[in-house]
């Protein structure tokens, strides 16, 4: 399928220039016979540059809509993964409660296996329901006051239970106190999918600071470090795209639907403020910034 | 006690599996790597009954470490588990080499019926294997276990197709697919019937996927796979098994 895709890309492409080649040279050829009409010669130059660059465009345009559709069955095959992993443990689960006698102690790690699950399957709902109304741009903000500290505190605490991983482990830095206005559940699903990422793409060795403090005045900028894989330098605008994940091990070895740095990235842009991220390449871990206005 | 491979990275799927299989008195070894299990299906280690197989793997994925497997002799009966249900993963899963195919979320009676279906097979093939190692020299096998037509000979205790020096090793569901094919010998059998006979498959399934059991056993039994003429195609219906070769 993916060797297909790619045929069809260099076709489209050998389509374009082929065709751009033609052109040229049946102008040329126009040239050479008309020169001595210098209207017809500039009306001639300007039609050419128009089909030269409605072919170039075209192509364009064409190898773009393959590559989004090939992005597209990705995401498909990761939803489908990620929606249908937790409802077959889960129903693992109840159908083993159901048939075996289980003794009270496992029975209990059952019932939480379950709700680890069930909390699992509600994230990727909720995070492809928020692409769903982040896509709608007539959609208005519900807008308040926000305490970011509390709010990146709570997502801490969340993801610390979600992940089990200690204090020590995913550290949270508080700088000086800010008030940014914004969308609670956007501002909250942003700063929760930057220190989710973290956490999950850390492996076994999870050291992740989360960090806050004030830049240009009238921004607030939270960092999230981690010590996991690093990214690639061309990689580092791409990871924001829709549906986008790099390819190779990591994505495999990390599951996820491509979905949540998109979301970060649009929250901050509808809030004012922007999303990037910083890395010295594989192996040397990453650095997500989320900036914000503040209020004072 | 039948050894049972689980190759899943989903922890808790994992866990699951591996309670229930020990609760229907199994022995269970969980891996969460494509590496990791063929590591443990290397010849020389403890050999195990039955695989389970999940496709997406980091690192080496299933459809991989199924075909891997296969290319390394090993026969292990491999059941896929998937959350892919795409007729064209399942496809792939079975040209890979597996001999059965359930996708997530399943139910748990279904898969151990599945996993006790494919034991009692090989318990089948192991109770009319002769004792005796030597091939072609120990006293003739069970007449259903061996067949010869032509300068071919079936052994399907040892899953293995000699044509005059050459030795094949089949799968499971190659033989079974042959076996089913014999004995109707003369008679055409349609993919449906084969579906069900074989798969125990009952629902509307894709029956394309026969087709490349049979494009893979003609490579073994045909002398020119172009121009079958033993396994032979009965348009519309399905397949026809001749066992004397036609002039």
């Amino acid at each position: 399928m993916v060797a297909g895709r790619q045929k069809s890309i260099a076709f489209f492409i050998a389509l374009g220039a082929g065709l751009i080649c033609v052109i040229i040279l049946l102008y040329v050829g126009w040239v050479l016979l008309n020169w001595r009409h210098g209207i017809l010669l500039v009306l001639g130059a300007l039609l050419m540059a128009a089909i030269v660059s409605g072919v170039v465009l075209n192509t364009i345009f064409l190898v773009r809509e393959i590559r989004r559709n090939a992005q597209h069955d990705a995401f498909i095959n990761a939803v489908t993964h990620e929606l249908k992993t937790p409802i077959a443990s889960i129903r693992l689960y109840l159908e083993t409660l159901q048939t075996r006698a289980v003794d009270d102690a496992k029975r209990l790690e059952f019932y939480s296996i379950m709700v680890d699950d069930s909390e699992r399957l509600l994230g990727t709902i909720e995070q492809v329901l928020r692409t769903g109304r982040i896509g709608v741009s007539s959609r208005r903000l519900n807008v308040s006051r926000i305490d970011l500290g509390g709010v990146i505190e709570r997502c801490v605490e969340r993801v610390r239970t979600l992940h089990k991983v200690s204090a020590e482990a995913l550290a949270y830095r508080p700088g000086p106190p800010v008030t940014v206005v914004g969308d609670p559940e956007e501002v909250q699903a942003a700063v929760s999918n930057l220190i989710d990422n973290a956490v999950k793409y850390s492996g076994n060795d999870v050291r992740v600071t989360v960090e806050t403090a004030k830049v240009d005045g009238n921004y607030v900028a939270l960092r999230v470090t981690d010590h996991g894989p690093g990214i690639e330098k061309t990689e580092l605008k791409r990871i924001f795209r829709r549906f986008y994940r790099v390819p190779g091990a990591v994505a495999t070895r990390v599951k996820g639907t491509g979905l949540g740095l998109y979301i970060v990235r649009s929250v901050a842009k509808r809030h004012g403020g922007r999303a990037w991220a910083e890395s010295e390449g594989p192996g040397h871990g990453a650095t997500f910034v989320l900036k914000l206005p503040i209020v004072k | 006690m039948s050894r049972i491979l689980v190759v899943e990275d989903e922890r808790h799927l994992a866990e699951g599996l591996r309670f229930n299989l020990e609760a229907e008195g199994y022995q269970v070894e969980v891996v969460d790597t494509g590496e990791a299990a063929l590591k443990v299906l290397r010849p020389e280690s403890q050999p195990f009954d039955v695989v389970i197989l999940d496709v997406m793997l980091p690192g080496v994925d299933g459809f991989e470490v199924m075909s891997e497997m296969r290319q390394r002799g090993q026969f292990v009966p491999t059941l896929m588990l998937t959350a892919r249900g795409h007729p064209d993963d399942v496809l792939r899963g079975f040209a890979a080499g597996a001999d059965d195919y359930l996708t997530k979320p399943f139910e748990l009676a279904i898969l151990i019926a599945r996993l006790s279906g494919l034991l009692r097979r090989r318990e089948w093939l192991r109770a009319s294997m002769n004792p005796v190692t030597e091939p072609l020299a120990g006293p003739p096998a069970l007449p259903d276990e061996r067949f010869v037509f032509g300068d071919k000979s079936m052994y399907f205790d040892r899953l293995e197709l000699h044509v005059r020096e050459q030795v094949f090793p089949l799968t499971l569901m190659e033989a079974n697919v042959l076996r089913y094919l014999i004995r109707h010998e003369g008679k055409p059998v349609s993919r449906k019937a084969m579906l069900e006979e074989v798969w125990g498959l009952h629902e509307d399934t894709d029956t394309r996927a026969i087709d490349n059991f049979i494009v893979r056993l003609r490579r073994y039994i045909e002398d020119d796979a172009t121009h079958p003429r033993h396994l032979l195609t009965v348009r519309g219906v399905g397949y026809r098994f001749v066992a004397a070769s036609l002039p």
